[in-house]
């Protein structure tokens, strides 16, 4: 008979396999697709720059434009690619369900972090092309934002785990959510700044827990920042620390109707 | 050794809970025992191969596993389409704990399936014999103490199912096997105990003739 692996041996061995496994088709499936995944941010920044300054607006809360338009959609992707990646991980992967060995929590964990990954090898090249460009964009607290940028990482994750369960349990709420997406990415602050709006309104959007991460990466890049005064990324890893925790129990509550359908 | 303890299954349908597939199935599998499962179409025996290679689990009841067991190897699972047949075979290996010696298991299973260059080729250009060429080979190339295979021998044209019953046979010498076919020479070829499935229940039969037997007699409806 033959010795029985124990199941941290096989967690291990499953995540590694699936590790490689999605980074092959994350970046190879099909024809020059880690190219895109530069090229998309590259050019979605550049065009919402190019409509920004073409109608003469030269900062943004007292930074650059173009700086703050950057940061403010590196820090909003980080988000939306690992809350989509892992959103999506358990449909995608159904067919290796086939072994006993790989559970959906898995599948999503392991996307969460390769997504999670790949934006911190995209984001600092990205930075750094700006740089040689001529943009202010070294931080002048790192750690300020890393902190902004793990924050909402964990964000992504946490929402992802938690909509991977529902998606699969009530199928319409894939088509919701991906409707609310759009929306989210207005009201975070992305293409004008909170701190404009008045009072009653800002409190409203300051709700959402993405603004708060994108604010505070900002910051972290020019303490001279006009932030809202709200700001509390506390709020943030909150929001991150519960949707984790429950995204975590729901996979464990239905980890049997998620992988067998 | 394998313990079948009271299991019930049943699907969930658009219409709430279905009808009861099993409904209190008991039985033991000793180890190196070779058991095939018959029945008529949609009795569950697909379904008891999912719930003993654990990727299905009973409603009520419970399965002990002491050995280790394949996943259940058939038709069309367990690949994705847009990686290559080699990185497919990868995948396989790493999962099941052999990182060490791939180089040695993708050569076995390059060499087994019989495909040529289409291993290099994303799975979704094969034709159906092309896969499940691709599954069979997969499924020797790892050992276990229990096979459990969804008609897998059926894979593949003529020549390669020639070759693929040899190397059946031999792996059902070795170790143990549980396996779901409609075709009653290969049960005999194969098995020796066998397991008829009726109305949700199981019956256990020593000698797979008997079972056979039992089946035929009993028209289902």
């Amino acid at each position: 008979m033959h010795s029985v692996r124990i199941s941290t041996a096989i967690t291990v061995s499953v995540w590694k396999a699936l590790f490689l496994r999605e980074a092959l088709i994350r970046l190879f499936a099909s024809r020059a697709l880690w190219f895109w995944l530069l090229a998309e941010p590259v050019l979605h920044m550049a065009i919402m720059i190019a409509i920004l300054t073409a109608i003469r607006v030269r900062t943004v809360g007292g930074i650059d434009t173009a700086v703050w338009l950057m940061i403010g959609m590196l820090a909003f992707f980080m988000f939306r690619r690992t809350g989509t990646q892992v959103m999506n991980a358990v449909s995608a992967n159904q067919a290796l369900f086939a072994y006993r060995q790989v559970t959906p929590i898995d599948t999503a964990l392991v996307r969460g972090g390769l997504e999670g990954l790949l934006m911190a090898i995209i984001t600092p090249i990205l930075l750094l092309g700006a740089a040689l460009l001529g943009y202010a964009v070294i931080p002048a607290d790192p750690l300020t934002v890393f902190e902004a940028f793990l924050g909402l990482w964990l964000a992504g994750m946490g929402f992802g785990l938690v909509s991977s369960v529902g998606k699969e349990l009530v199928p319409e709420l894939g088509r919701v959510i991906e409707l609310v997406m759009v929306p989210l990415y207005f009201i975070s602050g992305v293409l004008f700044p909170l701190s404009t709006l008045p009072k009653p309104y800002r409190d409203w959007l300051m709700l959402n827990p993405v603004a708060h991460g994108l604010e505070s990466a900002r910051l972290g890049f020019a303490p001279h920042y006009h932030a809202v005064p709200e700001l509390n990324i506390a709020y943030l890893y909150g929001f991150a620390l519960v949707t984790v925790f429950l995204g975590l129990t729901l996979h464990r509550r239905f980890a049997l109707r998620l992988a067998t359908q | 050794m394998i313990i079948v303890e009271d299991v019930h299954k049943r699907y969930q349908t658009e219409h709430g809970p279905g009808k009861w597939v099993l409904q209190g199935v008991n039985f033991t599998i000793p180890t190196k025992l070779n058991v095939g499962l018959v029945g008529a179409n949609g009795v569950g025996k697909s379904t008891l191969l999912r719930i003993i290679g654990g990727v299905d689990h009973p409603n009520k009841g419970r399965i002990e596993r002491h050995c280790r067991v394949s996943w259940p190897m058939g038709q069309g699972s367990g690949l994705q389409g847009s990686l290559t047949g080699r990185q497919n075979a990868k995948f396989v290996c790493r999962i099941h704990g052999h990182e060490d010696d791939i180089p040695d298991r993708l050569a076995y299973i390059q060499d087994f399936a019989e495909i040529g260059e289409a291993f290099d080729e994303p799975v979704k250009t094969y034709s159906s014999g092309m896969r499940s060429r691709l599954q069979f080979a997969l499924s020797l190339a790892f050992d276990f103490d229990v096979y459990i295979s969804d008609e897998v021998t059926s894979a593949g044209d003529s020549a390669f199912r020639i070759k693929a019953a040899a190397a059946f046979k031999k792996l059902a010498d070795r170790s143990g096997l549980i396996m779901v076919s409609h075709g009653e020479g290969t049960l005999k070829q194969f098995c020796s105990a066998g397991i008829w499935i009726n109305n949700g229940k199981a019956h256990w039969f020593d000698r797979i003739d008997d079972a056979l037997q039992a089946y035929k007699e009993n028209p289902p409806g």
